[in-house]
Formats: structure tokens, sequence, C-alpha cells
């Protein structure tokens, strides 16, 4: 049942916008929510698969977004010594590609620089990390506009030599766009997770130098996993400044970061579904209180969840259910143990 | 020269809070292994704590200050019994995220109680500074470094001068050993946590009057706090104490000469710095934990 | 899995779909609640609320009571733009009031092309906003150029000669360096150091250490009332003693005398109402009619130079929407060009900005100077 359930999961989303008519609204918190879902999908690569806890994973969304801006609205900036770089706009596609890009190169840096340290100090590193990429961007007016902002980013336009061209414009194009961006990052961590690799990545997480001993080369294996989670932050980043065709250093704020986390932990980090689960549930949380308490109350109640979700299933939802109905069924048919089949 | 003089007057006032702030964060987190997402609503909560003390019950600053120490404690100690009591032995991502949901729970709570408009505590001090030759300083500032430096310094004897402090330096350094050998472990946590978020409001407060009081100036607070304990080698007392002298000069020099908009990049930069040169810390040798 | 998702979906669903009652005309309001702009936005919705009950107890507009639907966009830029999506998909209001700062404004734009819907601007400042060819878009709060334009001549008469800013890392801070640096360079006054603070910061000593070893005469200050507030203690700590003028609108100048005390006498503060001196405004009678409403419903006095935007932002809301003869879109954005009535900083009519053919709109607002002298607000004779 549960190889299914991805499939079933992914034929209710795309079916979605059929049951929901054409609300733009509740499609608009659908899609942000789709975003940051994938956010939490590369995040869950680092946190689930490798234990590396990153809370400084929005600077890669944020060099995705601006990247990807900037290549489509193009720039003229001094770079020191009287040399200018000027840069004429190019597709919004071109964009994405290199959001992904520069994404994954900054990944490759980071991994290089804080895997020399971990726990604790990974957490913290990653966290200046993000604060010293902000605050570049708030302050580099001339590339970024810094708190001007960034306006008037194009939508992503898809083309295909001989068949035209399609511009990503409603509401309806940028769900199934997000949709299908989101499933080709479940593809991508599926098969990693399946992969030699993905054995690699567990083993340094279980006993980190038993993995060492049977060779493993630690430091490799975290760089590939933080180039590749990187990537697709900054993919997700790239969809996320043409469909809101605005952004501003607020994009690198922690707390988004912290929801993103929360999505992981709270769905059940090192599992596929748990990012999915949890990204949807506390992505639309704060449209589901919105109409019923006030502001400040929302939030209370967003950090409460949270601790009650780590309570009573501390390795998240998706394992805590699965186990719930393992036992279930274990207590239904109790000559049959409780066997790794069933776990799983 | 004048510019600098001043610059560095400002380095010792600025240095004496960050200190205190570290120190909490550091104490709580080499002794119990949690990444406190608290420290910053309790800084928060210390500081509110002053403002009723003085406004709703009519006190003087020097007495509203141990209430608010108090309340820190208090506070503390029931987050420590009700929230990570149950969860010792979860790895440290669960503790930390349950510190992030009770801190938007304490954040969003003090602005749904007090309102987001900021509040004034007034100052017994008198306005005009102190002048130290082409350098100024006010008063008020001068009590709460001397006030953040009784504090470090009261810290640091009970650490090293208490039978709590040694249970406390025991569990440390083996919480199984400590535990064979009669150290009640659950009670060290939790003063060792109560201490710690004593400590946070302790800074809340003595800001309070300086700066004005808001339901966000937690926020800076804590990323500043947690930049000064990694800074001086996590678990480390006296790096935490040298950290916040370190980030307050970089703070200033980094405003005054270079950019004042990269101001609060600083500490940031420093510990990317740091890390790169020497991973655990400037003081990682030092004898941790007083 | 999929089950518990529906359940999610669902309730989503019913309570998403409120529609609108056929009985009242309802107006969109996206203010910050929450987050860093929590006391500001709060203090725009309640001065909007008085408007709304006011316009009521007179009977509405077109026989229709006024119905304000308030939404929290938490001081976030992505949130802003939801939260319009919401307002005018979900709710159908025909017209917009919002966003508080200029961030958060321009986030929303887009969704006014998207929708063709109208939002009249009550508080932002930055000159994007009505320069960037976006037809639905009337403001009625001044962008620092026009600010600067309106102080321009007290600058020979306060004798100002080098002048250093200290600013808003933001748009807001940054936008009035530049316009306010423009029009004293034409003036022939020199711009020395432009200083730069994070919102949000406290400490603001070492900006002040260096603006204290400069040979300027005046500092000019752009942020809002808290930043203020330190800022001023932090100068008298310092013994900083230089002519300070302030701009931006957000001074807050009740706040400042109460929090800063005897820190804050001698500064300048350029503010677009004077609730102090209702006499002194363009229409004395509403003035003191809203500051007596505000103080009855319990709030600060010290709110109302935010409020007073609200109150004037509703009350050309339904100006419109008289003129406009029906609670639609597109009949509402076209009569906001004939709104023209004095509200509490002086007239309320809106000339045409941007790029020609799809013009915002601009009200010009009376700008005035004020000084804090022995804890009580004046205004200095030049």
């Amino acid at each position: 049942m549960s190889r299914l359930l991805p499939f079933a999961l992914l034929a209710a989303l795309a079916a979605l916008p059929l049951a929901l008519g054409t609300n733009p609204y509740l499609l608009n918190a659908l899609i942000v929510t789709g975003i940051l879902t994938i956010g939490a999908m590369s995040l869950n690569l680092l946190l689930g698969f490798t234990g590396q806890l990153s809370l400084g994973h929005i600077a890669f969304f944020g060099i995705g977004a601006y990247v990807s801006a900037l290549t489509s609205l193009g720039f003229d900036v001094e770079i020191g010594f009287g040399y200018r770089v000027v840069h004429e706009p190019w597709p919004a596609a071109v964009g994405f590609l290199l959001a992904v890009v520069a994404a994954g190169l900054s990944g490759y840096l980071i991994g290089r620089l804080s895997f020399r340290v971990r726990g604790a100090y990974f957490v913290l590193v990653t966290i200046s990390f993000a604060e010293v990429v902000r605050l570049v961007a708030l302050n580099w007016v001339e590339l970024t506009q810094g708190p001007l902002a960034l306006t008037n980013i194009p939508a992503i336009t898809l083309g295909l030599p001989g068949l035209g061209t399609w511009t990503l414009r409603t509401k309806l194009q940028n769900y199934y766009l997000v949709l299908g961006v989101g499933t080709l990052c479940w593809l991508v961590v599926a098969s990693l997770v399946g992969s030699r690799f993905g054995r690699a990545m567990r083993g340094l997480k279980e006993n980190e130098s038993l993995a060492l001993s049977v060779g493993i080369n630690a430091t490799r294996t975290l760089t590939v996993a933080a180039v590749i989670s990187a990537a697709m932050a900054g993919a997700a980043g790239s969809l996320y400044a043409h469909y809101l065709r605005i952004i501003d250093p607020d994009v690198f704020l922690f707390s988004t970061t912290v929801s993103m986390v929360i999505m992981v932990v709270a769905g059940g980090k090192g599992t596929l579904m748990g990012p999915v689960i949890g990204g949807l549930i506390f992505g639309l949380l704060p449209v589901a209180l919105r109409p019923v308490m006030a502001p400040e109350a929302q939030w209370i109640v967003y950090g409460l969840v949270l601790i009650v979700i780590l309570f009573v299933m501390p390795r998240g939802i998706v394992p805590g259910l699965a186990a719930l109905l393992a036992r279930r069924s274990a207590r239904a048919v109790p000559v049959l143990e409780a066997s790794p089949e069933v776990q799983r | 020269m004048e510019q600098l003089i001043q610059h560095l007057v400002n380095t010792l006032i600025l240095g004496g809070t960050y200190a205190l702030l570290g120190i909490g964060l550091t104490l709580i987190f080499g002794i119990m292994n949690v990444v406190n997402f608290t420290h910053g609503a309790l800084y928060t909560v210390g500081a509110y704590l002053t403002y009723l003390a003085v406004a709703a019950l009519g006190l003087d600053l020097f007495l509203a200050l141990p209430v608010a120490i108090l309340g820190g404690l208090l506070l503390g100690a029931l987050i420590e019994v009700v929230l990570l009591r149950p969860l010792r032995g979860q790895d440290i991502d669960t503790t930390m995220l349950v510190m992030i949901g009770a801190g938007i729970v304490l954040q969003s709570g003090t602005l749904w109680i007090f309102g987001g408009v900021a509040k004034a505590v007034p100052s017994p001090f008198p306005e005009a500074p102190l002048q130290i030759g082409p350098a100024s300083v006010s008063w008020l500032r001068l009590f709460v470094l001397g006030a953040a430096l009784l504090l470090i310094g009261l810290t640091y004897a009970l650490i090293n001068r208490t039978k709590l402090g040694l249970a406390m330096r025991a569990a440390f350094q083996d919480s199984d050993t400590a535990a064979l050998m009669g150290v009640n472990v659950r009670v060290i946590y939790t003063a060792t946590f109560a201490m710690g978020s004593a400590l946070a409001a302790a800074a809340g407060a003595l800001l309070g009057p300086v700066y004005v009081v808001h339901p966000q100036m937690g926020g800076l607070a804590e990323l500043k706090a947690f930049a000064i304990v990694i800074l001086g080698g996590l678990g480390n007392v006296t790096g935490a104490a040298i950290g916040g002298f370190i980030l307050a000069l970089a703070e200033e020099l980094g405003a005054g000469y270079i950019s004042s908009g990269y101001r609060d990049a600083m500490g940031f930069l420093i510990i990317i710095a740091v890390l790169l040169y020497k991973p655990t810390g400037l003081f990682a040798k030092a004898e941790r934990v007083g | 899995m999929p089950g518990r998702f529906t359940l999610t979906t669902a309730i989503l669903l019913a309570l998403a779909t409120t529609g609108a009652r056929a009985d009242t005309i309802r107006i969109g309001v996206n203010e910050p609640l929450t987050g860093a702009f929590a006391a500001s936005g709060t203090y725009v919705v309640n001065g909007a609320r008085i408007a709304a009950d006011e316009i009521n107890a007179r009977g509405g507009v077109l026989g229709k009571k006024l119905e304000l639907v308030v939404e929290d966009n938490k001081s976030n830029p992505t949130e802003a733009a939801a939260v319009a999506e919401k307002l005018i998909t979900s709710d159908k209001t025909p017209v917009l009031m919002g966003a508080w700062g200029s961030s958060l404004t321009l986030a929303v734009m887009p969704k006014l092309m998207d929708y063709e819907v109208p939002m009249l601007v009550e508080t932002s400042s930055s000159g994007k906003i009505t320069t960037s060819g976006n037809p639905f878009v009337f403001r009625i709060s001044p962008p620092s150029a026009l600010e600067a334009e309106t102080f321009a001549p007290m600058v020979s008469k306060l004798g100002m000669k080098k002048v250093d800013f200290l600013v808003l890392n933001n748009d807001f801070g940054r936008g009035a360096a530049t316009d306010f640096g423009k029009m004293l360079k034409e003036k022939g006054v020199q711009i020395g150091l432009t200083e730069i603070m994070d919102q949000g910061a406290q400490d603001m000593s070492a900006q002040l250490a260096k603006l204290k070893g400069s040979d300027s005469d005046t500092i000019m200050i752009t942020s809002a009332v808290d930043q203020l507030v330190l800022l001023f203690k932090q100068m008298s700590a310092l013994g900083l003693k230089k002519r300070v003028i302030t701009t931006g609108g957000s001074q807050n100048p009740d706040q400042i005398i109460a929090q800063a005390g005897s820190a804050a006498d001698g500064t300048m503060h350029l503010t677009t109402f004077l609730p102090w001196l209702p006499e002194k405004t363009p229409d004395p009678k509403a003035t003191e009619t809203f500051i007596a409403e505000w103080k009855k419903r319990g709030f600060q006095f010290a709110g109302v130079t935010e409020s007073f935007r609200g109150y004037d932002g509703i009350r050309a809301i339904a100006h419109a929407i008289e003129k406009a003869g029906k609670a639609e879109p597109a009949a509402i954005t076209k009569a906001f060009w004939s709104v023209d009535f004095t509200g509490l900083n002086g007239p309320i009519r809106f000339a045409k900005s941007g790029p020609a053919g799809k013009e915002s709109g601009q009200s010009k607002p009376d700008v005035y100077l004020i000084e804090i002298k022995d804890g009580r607000v004046v205004v200095p004779t030049l």
C-alpha cells in the first residue's frame, strides 16, 4: 500500500484544481506551499538522509531567486577598477537553469567550508552564511536594488523549437509547473536514496566512524549531497521569484528556514513522504487559521502544534502513523510478528 | 583619534551586555547539549518584566531588576520541566525544534499581551553624559556595564565555588558517571536551564531601559548571542565572555571605518573566518564551563 | 493519507468560501498587524474603522453600509501579495487599502494589474510605487521626492550649510537620502556622510560616533518612531549636539517626547499632520472630531499621526465609490480621478504620475515642520 501512496498523492494533487474550481486564493496558497515544500524536500536530503541540520538553507533558495530574477531582468554593475559588467535580459527559463547551477555551486562552496565541523557548529555556520548573503543582497544596491526590491520579474516562458512558446502567467499554469518541478525533485531524491550513494549517506548518519572505516569519503559524500540539495532549493527560489514577480532581501529571512525545517521534521525526516505531508500541513495551517483567530494567536497555535507533534510523534507524522498502522495490524493478526516488512 | 576613542568606549559598554547574553546560551549548550532557541524570547520577557515592575508596581529600577531575574529563573525552570525533561535522550534536532516552537509561542504571546507599540522604561540616572576626555558615556550604560560584570562574576563564582557548580561541572564532563556518583542530574539540568534563562532575562532587563521594550527585540539579540557563543567555542563560558567583547569591537570598527550597512554582518563574517581558521571556536582549548 | 488530505482541503474550502453579502460594500484592508510594523499597521486599521463607523452612522455609501475586511500581512511581502489575492478573489472586495510599507505595497501591485482592482496606498513612500506604470494605484501619502520639494523653501531659512544623513536601510530610508540629497545639492547645500542603520537595530552608537566627528551642521534622519527614540537617547549620551531634522511622517512626536524625554528637545520633524494644533490643519472641525473619537475609543493619542492616514484613506475610498455610483472595481478606478475633498492633511485629489497611458494617482498632502521644545510640539518661526 505504501508503494502506491506517492502515486495516489500525485494524482490527488493533480486533480485538486478540478475540485477547487478556480479559487485563486486557495490556488495561490497551494503554489506557495508547493514551492516551500520543494525547499523542504531539498532540506530533507541533508537533514534527513545525512543528518546534517542546515539552518541556512534559505540562502540557496534566495540565491536561486536572485540569480533567476537578475538573469531575466538584466543588470549593469561596476565591479571595481572602472570595469562594468552589463547583462542584457535573457529568457526566464534560462534564469531557472542558471539559478539551479548557481545555487548548486554555492552549495559546493558551503559544503567544502562547513563540513569541517559537525553538530551545533554546523548549524551555526549555516545560519551565519545565510545572514551574510542576506546582508549582501540588502547592501549591494547597484546589483540587487537592495531594499528597493527587484520588481516586474517576468513569468517563466516555456518554448519548444517549432512548437511556439508558452508563458506561464495564470495560477493554474504555475500550479502545474510547481507540481512538475516538485515531482522531478521527488524522483531525484528517491533515486539517490535508493542508490549506492544513498547507502553511503545513511551510513554516515548512522555511524560516521564505521562508515569511514569501510572506505566512505565523508566530505565528498556530504558535499555532493549539499550540492544537489542546494540546487533543488535554488530551483524552488527561481519558481518563487517568477511566480511572485517581486523579490527583496526578505526572501532570506531566518523564519522561512524555520518553516522548512518544521515541515521536514514534523512530516518525518529521512522519509520520502515526510516533507511533502509536513509541507502541506504547515503550509496550509496559516490559511486555515486565518479566518478563525487573531493574527498573534495564529502564531501561538503554530508554535504549539509544532511542540505537540514533536511530543506525540518525535520522529514525525509519517513514521509515526506508519508505526501506528503497523501496531494496529499486528494486534489484528496476533500471529504476525512486527517484522521489518510491516514497519516499512 | 577622538572618534576612535569613542568607538573603544562604546565597545566596552556594548561588550559587557553581549557577554552576558552569550554566557547564558553557552552554559545551557555546554551542560545540556540543547541549542536554546528561546533565548531571545526570554530576553524579551526579562525586559517586559522590568517594564511591568516599574510601570505597574511602581518599583524603581534597582528593585525591578531582581524581579525580572527571578521571573526568568522561574520561567526557565518551567520550560525545562515541561518541555525538556520528557525529551531527555532525544536527539539535539528534536529539542532544538521544540525550543523553536516555544520561542514562537513566547514571542507571539508578548505581542498579544502587550501589543506592538514599544514601551520605555524610565531611567533613574541623570540625562547628561559623563565626559571622559573626548569620549562621553551615559550613566545608565555605565550602571548596566557594572551590573553585567557583577552578574558574570556571580555566575563564575557559582560554577567554581559552590556544590551546585561542582555538580554542574561533573554533569558537563560525563552525566552518566555523575549520576552514578550520586549527583541528581535531573535537578542539575533544571537548575542549569533556569540559570541560563535568568541570565537572558537579566540582559533584557538591563537593556530594556537603555533601548525600548518591544516584542521583536529578542530576534536580533538571539542571533548575536549565537555569534558570540560560536566565537568563544560552544559551551565555553570564558570564551563567551571574551567573544562578547570581540563582537562589540568588530561591530564598532566595522560601522565606523568600513560601512555601517554591514555592521550586523560583522559577527557572522567573524564566525566564518574563525571556523575556517579554527573550526571549534577561538578558545576551544581553554577549560570549559568555568 | 489521502483521506487526511481531502479533509484538510474540505476545511479550507469551507473556511474560504464566505461570499460577499449584498447589503454591504466591502473594502479590503491589507495591513501589518504582526511582525516588525505591527504597531503602525494596527493604528492605521483603527483609524480606518473610525472612518467606516462615521460614514455608516450617516447612512453609508449608496444606501449601503461599508464593511472593512481587515487582513494581516505579517509585515512580509509574500504574505501581503497573498492577502491581496484573498481579499480580491475570495472576499470579493472591489477596492483595497494598504499595505503600509513600500515593499509590502510593491508586492501587492502586480495583483492589482492581474485583477484590475484599485488600491488606495495610505503610507508607503517609495517613488517606484507611482512611477512604474500601474494605473490601479492611488496614493495619499507623499513620496520622499514630494516631501523634499515641499521642504525646499525652508532650507535657506534654517541656514543649512552641510548635511549628513542617517537613514534606515530600506527603500524608505535610502529613498529619502537620495531625494533630499538631490534637492539640497540644488539649493547649494553640501552633502557629507550617509550612514545606514538596519531596521530593528537597537544600538546605533557606532554610526553616531562617526557623525559626531563630522563637520556638518545638520543631521537628517529617516526612520520610524521606535528607532528615533533610541537615536535621541544615544545622541544625548554621546554628547552629539547638532540640528536634527527627521523625515518620513512616521515619527509620532508624542511618543518621542514621552519616551526620549529631554533628549528629544530641539529636534525638528517633517510631518504630514498637525494633531497638536487642530486650528492650523486644513479642516479643523474634522481633525477635532477625529481626535475626540480616537480618545473616546481609548487609543493612545500618540497613534493619531499614523492612524489619520487610515481614516483619510477610507474616506477617499468612500468618495470614490459614491462618485462611481456602484461598487465595482472598474467604475471605482475611474472615479478615483474625480475625488476632491479636504482631508485631515490637505486636499485629496489625484494628479497623474508615471508613464503616459497608465498613470498612477498621487495626491499632494501638506508637509509641516515642527519642533519639540520643552516637551511640547511647536511650529518654529522661520
